[in-house]
């Protein structure tokens, strides 16, 4: 089975980190998520009805 | 006749230099950064509600000390689902169908939690390997069972992905091989073939997002024990 060449295995590694731990993350981390939900607001929040504007 | 059918597992080549490098360049080509603006593109807003979701779930049940593996987490799933379902694509590599590739993210990232465990709670990290309530004579026998199901855990997890995916495409190459080879002397055949392949290829997206999914959601399971 050629995936069990021992050969590139070290490469592979080097490669699959450098690219898992240099190129990827400040992608992810460029993702904000504005709307965080907070348990310090008890109150239900008044019920806005929206709709299409069909008229 | 069985080297010929793994050929396409080998990592691939072109002038010496490995094209494994780019395989695995893909997934940063595919996300690009989001803008500082409030609404991004269709694109960008779809990824951020998948990591978002994705992350509420993966860290429910971990307790605050290990939300800090939230960008690892995120990080490997957005990974491994893009290198596994671009891979489905025809005339692509699959980087992880490598068992290099998920050995070496399965056991250092096992080991850290396993460390984490250790060093912070030893007592703890210890106590796992004896479950509540078994007789007395059977805890010899059964710490030697849990340390071994221990120590095999990065093996079973670099193997499983490996395993599903190699599988996978193999058995897409043999369909289709034996739909084309059959499709003008036997056409009846080679079209229930074509079926077969089409349910097949589906079957394979599937098991490549869960697969990365299973992946990731064990290590979070491992770190949860640990933190």
């Amino acid at each position: 089975m050629p995936q069990l060449n021992p050969a590139p295995w070290f490469l592979i590694l080097v490669f699959s980190w450098l690219i898992f731990l240099a190129l990827m993350p400040p992608k992810i981390l460029t993702h904000q998520f504005p709307h965080e939900p907070s348990t310090l607001t008890a109150h239900k929040p008044k019920a806005n009805s929206w709709t299409w504007a069909w008229q | 006749m069985t080297m010929n059918l793994f050929n396409q597992f080998l990592s691939p080549t072109f002038l010496g230099l490995p094209l494994i490098a780019i395989a695995l360049m893909a997934p940063c080509l595919l996300y690009p950064s989001p803008a500082p603006w409030w609404q991004s593109n269709r694109w960008t807003t779809l990824q951020n509600w998948f990591i978002g979701s994705f992350i509420k779930q993966i860290l429910s049940p971990i307790n605050t000390k290990g939300h800090s593996w939230a960008l690892l987490l995120a990080t490997l799933m957005v990974f491994l689902i893009t290198l596994n379902t671009l891979g489905l694509l025809p005339y692509t590599f699959t980087p992880t169908t490598q068992l290099s590739l998920n050995m070496a993210f399965a056991v250092p990232l096992w080991l850290a939690t396993v460390i984490m465990g250790f060093r912070n709670s030893p007592t703890h990290a210890l106590g796992h390997l004896l479950p509540e309530g078994t007789p007395t004579p059977l805890v010899p026998t059964l710490i030697i069972i849990e340390s071994i199901s221990l120590l095999i855990r990065p093996l079973a997890l670099g193997v499983r992905l490996t395993a599903n995916l190699t599988a996978g495409h193999l058995l897409i190459q043999l369909v289709s091989s034996a739909a084309f080879s059959l499709l003008l002397s036997q056409t009846t055949a080679a079209s229930l073939a074509v079926g077969l392949l089409l349910l097949l290829t589906i079957l394979e997206i599937a098991v490549a997002m869960i697969q990365a999914y299973v992946f990731v959601l064990l290590l979070s399971l491992y770190l949860q024990e640990n933190v």
